[in-house]
Parts: structure tokens; sequence; C-alpha cells
């Protein structure tokens, strides 16, 4: 185990080491500006007031840093984030495979099943710490910019939830699990990523792989005749997580989703050490 | 499974075959290595020493066939067997955002554990001391080269698998690498086996050599002796017809160039030039050539324009 450990945490130091992880925190960084920004123009700003007043609730208190974290979360996730995890699963084992460090590493005395093993969990550290990065910091952005108080005001009309938190303590902590459900949601799509990074591919390729798969999966989502099919749809299960902002949480149907999603994941993770362990390394 | 071997033999390739979409690569390879030899592994580019060094790493998996480290198969045993050696590839691809240190760290963690001091010893053993803490994308194709000695030898293995290491080197780095290798030997024991298409380098540094063609195997011998097995006399004499009757008589061969006749080992030129006197041919040269690496390796891969299709 000790062994397992030092070997993850070189994993992570090549993963962390390289320029480009930064660069992608910055540009949420800069998403997150955006999104604030946006939040702040007038018509937004009434747009929201007018449905929080429709539901009677108090404007400004619900026009908050942890309600503008939740969209921040929610927007910042399907547009950059899907693209973004994508390109570093579907690195993760492509990438060193094209360059030749894989040749260094299968050199050595390890099997190939606890490199790919070491090189998944890196990459699911890497989801959840990436989707907490994106959460903590948009609201301590939000925080500067409208005050660390409020409450917590969600609306998701596809998935029919409607809720709020007056207590900012309620709404940070039902906050902080949808954060770790959403980690879980996007560990699934790090998970294809892996799984097409397992294949004789380029990285790109990986990534532009694992991306359809979640575009055409949206795609299916939005077709009215598949709205009976939509509980076997990927994308629905992955937006689950915004059921745990429900008032009165339904666990039962938290539980179905996830463990559908950490089966798939673990499903992936075989396929994709199949693939690799038949896989001759070669110049 | 480690089975009753030799113990002198730390290597062993038997029966190895493996096809890339079809096409053989390596047909019924068979060798071995014995401890603190330097065997070098010859063959045009495409003959299959890749691929055979792939087998013997676990990175290729054979059709056929089993490679033995220190008795350990590769094949069932892969983490007992890679334990005993070290590799080297031709262009060896290190994480360049990392320090040579750093890179040293991350692979050595896959072997068992990183040791810092052994670390800092063997990078001043290869002449790294100033620069290991630098980017390795800073670093020159010679200094990546001693990197990638210095991550082969930190396990302290019993075999050195080297895949064409001197390949882009100047010829300062070619002698220091040579050197080295010939001084691991001599200090540490250690066996190499030394993988080149290069033969002046495997003429200076092999005690032993297999040729490979097309994924076969068309020579296996010592290199001592092995340019001497055969006199190759150069002969200027006519009538042409009259002394082809007399290299027939003392059992020589003309070669295809012309002018070299190939006799059995040991045939005194001496003789040659007197029974050619003897015969009545006029005999104006005979000059004993020595047959070099290259003239045997040519001769058993039969491709004197150094061309062969690739495999």
């Amino acid at each position: 185990m000790k062994l397992f450990l030092i070997q993850l945490r070189s994993e992570l130091r090549k993963l962390f080491a390289r320029r480009r992880t930064y660069i992608g925190y910055g540009a949420f960084l800069i998403l997150e500006l955006v999104i604030l920004w946006v939040f702040h123009l007038d018509k937004p700003r009434e747009e929201m007031g007018k449905i929080l007043s429709d539901a009677g609730l108090e404007v400004d208190h619900y026009y908050s840093a942890l309600t503008v974290t939740y969209w921040m979360l929610g927007f910042s996730m399907a547009m950059l984030g899907a693209i973004y995890l994508a390109l570093v699963s579907g690195d993760i084992v492509a990438k060193e495979s094209e360059d030749g460090n894989l040749r260094m590493v299968l050199a050595r005395p390890i099997s190939r099943l606890r490199v790919l093993t070491i090189k998944y969990v890196a990459v699911l550290i890497y989801t959840l710490t990436f989707v907490w990065f994106v959460g903590v910091s948009g609201y301590l952005m939000s925080s500067i910019a409208l005050g660390w108080d409020g409450g917590l005001f969600v609306w998701n009309y596809e998935l029919r939830v409607f809720s709020f938190f007056p207590e900012v303590t309620t709404g940070a902590g039902r906050l902080c699990l949808a954060m770790l459900l959403l980690s879980l949601s996007m560990c699934t799509l790090s998970s294809i990523g892996f799984a097409f990074s397992c294949l004789r591919i380029k990285p790109a390729a990986a990534t532009i792989l694992a991306l359809s798969v979640l575009f055409v999966d949206s795609v299916l989502q939005m077709l009215p005749f598949m709205a009976p099919y939509k509980e076997h749809l990927l994308t629905h299960r992955m937006s689950n997580w915004v059921y745990v902002l429900e008032n009165h949480v339904s666990w039962a149907k938290l539980a179905e989703s996830y463990t559908a999603l950490i089966g798939l994941d673990l499903t992936l993770f075989v396929l994709g050490w199949m693939a690799f362990r038949v896989r001759d390394f070669k110049t | 499974m480690t089975r009753e071997a030799d113990p002198e033999v730390i290597l062993e390739a038997s029966h190895l075959s493996k096809s890339f979409g079809g096409k053989p690569a390596l047909r019924d390879l068979s060798f071995t290595v014995r401890r603190g030899e330097i065997f070098g592994l010859l063959g045009h580019n495409g003959a299959g020493k890749s691929t055979a060094l792939g087998i013997f790493l676990g990175m290729v998996e054979p059709d056929g066939g089993e490679a033995r480290i220190g008795g350990a198969s590769v094949q069932r045993r892969r983490a007992r067997a890679l334990r005993q050696a070290g590799a080297i590839f031709e262009s060896p691809a290190f994480y360049d955002y990392l320090s040579g240190m750093d890179n040293l760290r991350v692979l050595m963690s896959y072997s068992g554990g990183f040791d810092e001091e052994a670390a800092l010893r063997v990078v001043e053993e290869v002449n790294l001391g100033d620069r290991i803490h630098s980017r390795v994308s800073t670093y020159s194709h010679g200094m990546r080269q001693r990197l990638a000695l210095a991550q082969a030898l930190l396990p302290e293995p019993r075999l050195l698998l080297l895949d064409e290491p001197t390949d882009g080197l100047d010829p300062e780095g070619i002698k220091w690498f040579r050197d080295f290798i010939l001084r691991l030997r001599e200090e540490r024991g250690m066996t190499v086996l030394f993988n080149s298409h290069l033969l002046s380098e495997v003429e200076q540094m092999c005690d032993r050599v297999a040729i490979v063609r097309q994924g076969r195997k068309v020579y296996d011998g010592r290199l001592e002796g092995i340019a001497d097995e055969e006199m190759t006399l150069e002969i200027e004499a006519d009538p042409v017809e009259q002394a082809r009757a007399c290299y027939g008589r003392l059992g020589g061969r003309e070669l295809g160039e012309e002018g070299k006749v190939s006799f059995p080992e040991g045939t005194d030129p001496a003789v040659v030039a007197r029974e050619l006197v003897e015969a009545g041919v006029n005999l104006r040269r005979l000059t004993p050539l020595r047959r070099s690496l290259e003239d045997v390796y040519l001769e058993v891969t039969g491709t004197p324009e150094g061309k062969e299709e690739s495999s």
C-alpha cells in the first residue's frame, strides 16, 4: 500500500507539474469572472428577481454568493469542464504512449494493471479536486462581489427542482454535497476519456471520442421521443447531482443514479485495461 | 515460473516468434547471454532487434516462445524477471517538464522506491551532477542518454538491455558511452545485451554476437575469430581458368568481388602462392585480407547495399 501511494504521488506530480494544468485552472477563473459579471447585468438580475418574487422569496436574500456559485458550477462544468476533463483523461495514457514515456515505465518491474490503476486513481483525484476548485473559487469570488451571507436558491427546469435554503450554513452544506456528487458525475466523463486513452489512438482522438459520447448522449436526451428512456442516458444520470439540492432529498433516486454511474466507471476501467493489457509497445 | 536453469545464463531467448499484422517480425529466435558477457544483437533496421528487446522487457507479447531473465519467465513472471534488468532505448522519452532528478524519482517509484543518496551517486557516475536539477527539456541528446543510463542503473540490475544507445551521439559521446559500458562490465561484472546496427560499435564492445535477418537468426557466435574463420586472399593471376583450378584444389572459393578468394581457416598464403606458381600461373599479386565484422555481417545478411525490407 505504501508503495502504491508513492507511485500515486509520482503520477500526481507528473499531472500537476504540467503548465497546461494551471492554464486550465486559469481559464476557469476567467470563466467564473465572466459568469459573475453576467449576473451583475441588469437583465439577468431582473429575470432572477422576477422568479424569486413570483415564488414569494426575498430577492436580496437569495441573490447571493451561494446561488451564484450553484449557477457557476452548472454552467462552467457543462461549458468548459467537460472539455477540460476529457482532455486530461484522454491524455493520461495515450499521451505517454505517443511520447514514449510508457516504454520507460513498462521497462520496470510493475504490472500493466498497476500502472493503469495508478493513472486511473490520479485522474479521479484530479477530477474531484478540479470540481472543488471551481466550486470553492466560485464561492470566494461571489462572496467578494456579493458578500458571503444570503440563502441558496436552486432552480432547474429540466429536472423539476425548485428549492431554497434561507440559512447560509444549510445552503453551504447542501452545496458541498452537490459538489461531491457533481465530482462523481464528472468522474464518469473522465472514465470515458480514460478508457479511450487506453486504446492505440492519439490523445486528441481519445478526447474527441469522449466528448462525442457525451454530445450524442445529450442530443438524445433532448429528443422528445427519448423521454421514456431518459433514465438510461448518461448525461441525465450525470445531472442528477442537482437532486441533492431539493428541499426533501430523494436518497433512493440518488443512490440508484450514482450506483449506475460508479458501475459504469468500473466497467470502463476494466474495458480500458483489457485493451491495454494486450497492446504491444514498440517504437 | 522459475525453472531449473544454468545460473551462468542471464538472458535466454527461446524460440521467439512474433508477427505484426500477419507480417513476421521474429521467427524462431533463440540465443543465450551469459553472465558478464557483452552480447551484440545485430541486424538491419527492421530486422527484428527492437521486437526482440520489446519481448525481453515484456512490452511485446510473443506469438510463440519465451524469454527468461535470470531464469524467470518475462511472460509469466514479469516483475520478477524485470527486477534484474535495466533498459535504455534509442530515444529515451523523459518527462521534459520535470527535472532530471524528478524523472528519476518518478521512474524509480515503479521499481520499488527512490533512494536519493543512491541517485546522486549514480548521477555523478554518469557525469550529470551539475545539471540533474534542470528541466530535461533543456538537455542535449547526450545528456538524455546519460540520464537514461542513470535510470537503468539505479535499480542495480544484473542485465543491461541497450537498444541502439549510441544513435545520434557525437563521436565524443559515443566513446564515453562505450568506455562506460566496458567499465561497468569490468568493475561490476554487468551483463549487457547491445542492440545495434552500428558494426564498429559492436566490434569494439561485444564478446559475442547474434545476427538477425528478417526476424531469423543467421549467425550466433563469439566475435573474436569471427572475422578469421576463413582466410581471404586478394589475388591477381592469369590465366584465370588455371588459377581457378588451383583454388579448387585448395578448397578455396571465389567471392563475388573480383580477385577475392576465400580459403579454409589455417590456409597458409605461401602454400597458395606455391600452388599457383607450380601450376604455371602468372602470379602478379597476392594479398592476405582480414575479413572485418562488416564483411561477415554483409555476407550472412546477404544484402551488401545494406537494404532490407522492413518487418
